[in-house]
């Protein structure tokens, strides 16, 4: 039987062409085609502003309509280029095989087989490709790099010359680190860890559960101008500043309990130092609810037998919990600690959203911001520094990462594959 | 008993802890513009003393008279929907100048704080109120004086009104176009990677091909690669093809004669696609693990039927791995919605396009004043993701568990 190698690679070939021809020229004709429908929608939005008689005015409305319009289409076209492209692509497969097999049942399978797992994989592995891995690995090259090319490690210096760009701030952003790398986490797990504990031996446990869970389905963003109510202050004075006669209002509950008066109007998140703690509260308020989901599930998976012969050995709530319960879930609160550390690390919205430009508050994400936004008057390797900066996050991540790889190789084998 | 009643203490303590965030970001958003920066969050359900200006009388209103008898409530409501003001006036602010006692036949500035029945000098006139806010104003001379605008301070009533929310849905661009702008982008950045991570999960759990667990290990540790790496290059790609899109453009149709040859770099379909890609690793991961839990028989037996791998999939794989399916659409749901850095380096930088949390970052600036808008558009950016969220918990919970508990 003559080789169909051949004739898989050339059905292979087939395949990818058609694939990267077809897509994009159907989504720039759907684009096309489908453009007429902002202006529809533009025009229902005005019927439906004149037969309501809206207040705003017309002009708004078209803007806004023709807006929905383009996101409809928008949705339809990229989730039906995604489909479109696995049914093509497993068509032509089997057509192509069907005609390349010269009928014979056995070999048109085989070259079904052969091609079908990467068409199966192949987008996943060619975005993951171009989106992480190459770029991961040109970052890593700019970061040695000159603007204009050239080899250097200049780009490290912050490292270890105090003239050097970002020196200061990457000091800033090591110490804070640190601190929210040790906090956070710690905070996190604790308070999961007894939320759980609490939760579950009480009627309204499940209520407290939910209310604590919350807070992580909110954007960090989101989480910052909740907490601003009660971390910044101050409040602007009734019409103008009437001196002292009059109550000062201090619009930020927890400004108002320590005491401080209108005329203080720094947010606590602000201070010098002691901003970071506050800051860092914001992360735990929403992160505590995963650790503490977590915690309950790994809690109740607790076998009886253990926690029946505690209980006959007379063992007190605490000798239970720090005994008998929480050595059998340590490989939990381990995983949960290491989820937390990378989310750390990688943590920006909060300190962007609080206290972007302040040096004092700095985390290696929102130095790598400040590189680009503010120090483009320090030289023309911007885009390099960023680079090196990103590399010093990568750094950082290392150890969880090599963590990580090894618990799921474990559980790889654990699960016999 | 006592560690009883200490279990519902802390426990309820934690949970106020928590939710007084959420009370403050509800009521804020509740109240009107002067409450909500005059006066703190928790003060907005007992009466509370705010200050207030009202003037006498209409400006243009020049008739003359010897008294003039008003109210102060009907003043300050005369042009308002909402938010009316009421309860009882403590007292008025007087700015003016009065014989100075040191200096004989000078007066001097001073500001002080007028109780009730007390008379003060206005516009030359004796001004005396009452707590329940009527005024009477007397001249000893028939006079038009000008009107004048009052500081009062009233222990208000608590009042709570839904203007903010109108003014920032419907009064302000921002907040409309950055709700379409997050469904834009969130809708197919969760549709298409779950579909395309389906298919991958579905290839490494029962298709054999070469290279196929290595691949896996590669795909599975990418998960902790922080997505910063990559924007630099992942935008020079971007600018790279909106460069190429532009000159295909410009040879195609006759966007040169009104100079819209410009492909942005910078837009939805790049976020759609950086999102898919960061997303894929947790997903394929999630997935697979499902996926490679189903009974190998039933596979098996299909095989036999002659069943191919393309039906297998969608006929017995997808419906089965609805839970895992669910699950992950959550996670990618919330965090393409919630994500602002990705947004910011790699999504669109045009201020209609802005997606929420970039538009409720900039917000933090713009609304630092105005915080009954500030937290109303906070309330509309969360109100999302908390329906999404609380809906489909259990899917949720489902899903945080297989990513970290499995085989810990």
């Amino acid at each position: 039987m003559r080789s169909i190698k051949p004739i898989i690679a050339s059905n292979s070939l087939a395949i990818v062409l058609t694939i990267v021809l077809l897509l994009p020229i159907t989504a720039i004709v759907a684009y096309i085609i489908t453009s007429p429908l902002d202006g529809l929608m533009a025009k229902f939005g005005t019927w439906l502003h004149e037969s309501r008689d809206w207040e705003f005015s017309v002009f708004d409305t078209q803007e806004r309509f023709a807006k929905i319009g383009f996101a409809i289409r928008s949705i339809f076209i990229a989730v039906g280029i995604s489909f479109l492209y696995f049914g093509v692509s497993n068509w032509l497969n089997m057509g192509l095989a069907r005609v390349s097999s010269k009928n014979s049942e056995g070999r048109q399978s085989t070259i079904v087989e052969a091609i079908q797992p990467w068409i199966f994989v192949g987008p996943a592995l060619v975005l993951l490709f171009l989106f992480l891995l190459v770029p991961a690995l040109s970052t890593l090259s700019l970061s040695f790099q000159e603007a204009d090319g050239a080899r250097t490690s200049r780009n490290y210096a912050f490292l270890w010359d105090p003239a050097a760009l970002g020196y200061e701030q990457f000091r800033y952003a090591m110490r804070n680190s640190l601190m929210w790398l040790i906090l956070v986490p710690t905070a996190c797990i604790s308070l999961g860890l007894l939320i759980a504990v609490l939760a579950d031996s009480v009627k309204w446990g499940i209520i407290a559960k939910t209310l604590i869970f919350v807070p992580l389905a909110i954007s960090f963003v989101g989480a910052a101008v909740i907490w601003r109510n009660i971390f910044a202050g101050g409040g602007i004075q009734p019409q103008e500043a009437i001196n002292g006669v009059t109550p000062s209002y201090q619009i930020g509950l927890l400004k108002s309990l320590l005491g401080h008066t209108a005329a203080y109007n720094e947010p606590l998140y602000s201070l010098q130092f002691w901003g970071n703690f506050f800051l860092m509260w914001i992360l735990v308020w929403v992160q505590t609810g995963f650790a503490m989901v977590i915690f309950s599930a790994a809690l109740r998976g607790v076998p009886e037998d253990t926690i029946e012969a505690a209980t006959i050995d007379g063992a007190n709530p605490f000798q239970m919990f720090f005994r008998i319960k929480l050595p059998q879930i340590y490989s939990t609160v381990l995983v949960v600690w290491t989820t937390l550390v990378i989310l750390v690390l990688k943590v920006f919205d909060i300190p962007y959203a609080l206290s972007a430009n302040d040096d004092d508050k700095l985390l290696l994400a929102t130095m790598m911001e400040n590189a680009r936004n503010n120090w483009s008057v320090g030289g023309d390797n911007v885009d390099n520094l960023f680079a090196a900066i990103a590399v010093m996050l990568m750094l950082t991540v290392v150890p969880n990462m090599i963590f990580n790889a090894w618990r799921i190789r474990r559980e790889q084998k654990d699960m016999g594959h | 008993m006592i560690s009883r009643t200490l279990k519902h203490v802390v426990l309820a303590l934690i949970v106020f802890i928590w939710v007084v965030p959420f009370v403050a970001l509800v009521t804020t958003s509740l109240r009107s513009d002067v409450a909500s920066k005059t006066s703190g969050f928790w003060t907005a359900f007992t009466p509370t003393e705010l200050g207030h200006r009202f003037g006498t009388h209409d400006k243009g209103d020049d008739t003359a008279f010897l008294v003039m008898k008003g109210n102060i409530f009907e003043r300050l409501n005369k042009d308002k929907d909402s938010y009316k003001v009421d309860g009882s006036i403590k007292s008025i602010m007087f700015k003016g100048r009065v014989p100075d006692p040191e200096n004989e036949g000078k007066t001097k500035l001073i500001r002080k704080l007028v109780p009730v029945n007390e008379a003060m000098d206005v516009r030359g006139g004796e001004f005396i109120f009452q707590s329940n806010g009527d005024f009477v104003w007397t001249f000893e001379t028939e006079s038009a004086p000008k009107p004048k605008n009052l500081d009062v301070f009233i222990d208000q009533d608590p009042v709570f009104g839904l203007d903010a929310y109108a003014e920032v849905l419907f009064a302000n661009k921002n907040v409309p176009n950055a709700l379409i702008s997050s469904f834009i982008v969130t809708i197919p950045a969760t549709i298409i990677p779950i579909t395309i991570a389906a298919f991958a999960a579905y290839a490494f759990a029962w298709m054999s091909f070469p290279g196929r667990d290595w691949l896996f290990v590669i795909v599975v540790s990418l998960m902790v690669v922080p997505t910063q790496l990559a924007f630099l290059p992942v935008l020079q790609g971007f600018s790279g093809v909106a460069s190429w899109a532009t000159s295909l453009n410009a040879m195609l149709t006759d966007c040169e004669s009104t100079q819209t040859c410009q492909v942005a770099s910078k837009s939805f379909a790049s976020l759609w696609v950086t999102h898919t890609a960061f997303g894929l690793p947790l997903a394929i991961y999630l997935l697979r693990n499902y996926i490679v839990g189903l009974p190998r028989e039933l596979l098996e037996s299909a095989r036999i039927d002659g069943a191919n791998h393309l039906q297998i999939f969608t006929r017995l794989i997808v419906p089965l791995s609805v839970p895992a399916l669910a699950s992950f659409s959550i996670f990618q749901f919330l965090w393409v919605w919630n994500d602002l850095i990705v947004a910011l380096y790699i999504g669109p930088s045009d201020a209609s396009d802005l997606v929420f949390p970039i538009r409720l970052q900039k917000q933090l600036g713009t609304f630092k004043d105005q915080l009954h808008l500030l937290n109303a558009s906070a309330v509309i950016s969360i109100i999302v993701p908390v329906i999404v969220f609380l809906s489909m918990q259990k899917y949720f919970i489902r899903g945080l568990l297989a990513g970290s508990v499995k085989g810990g």
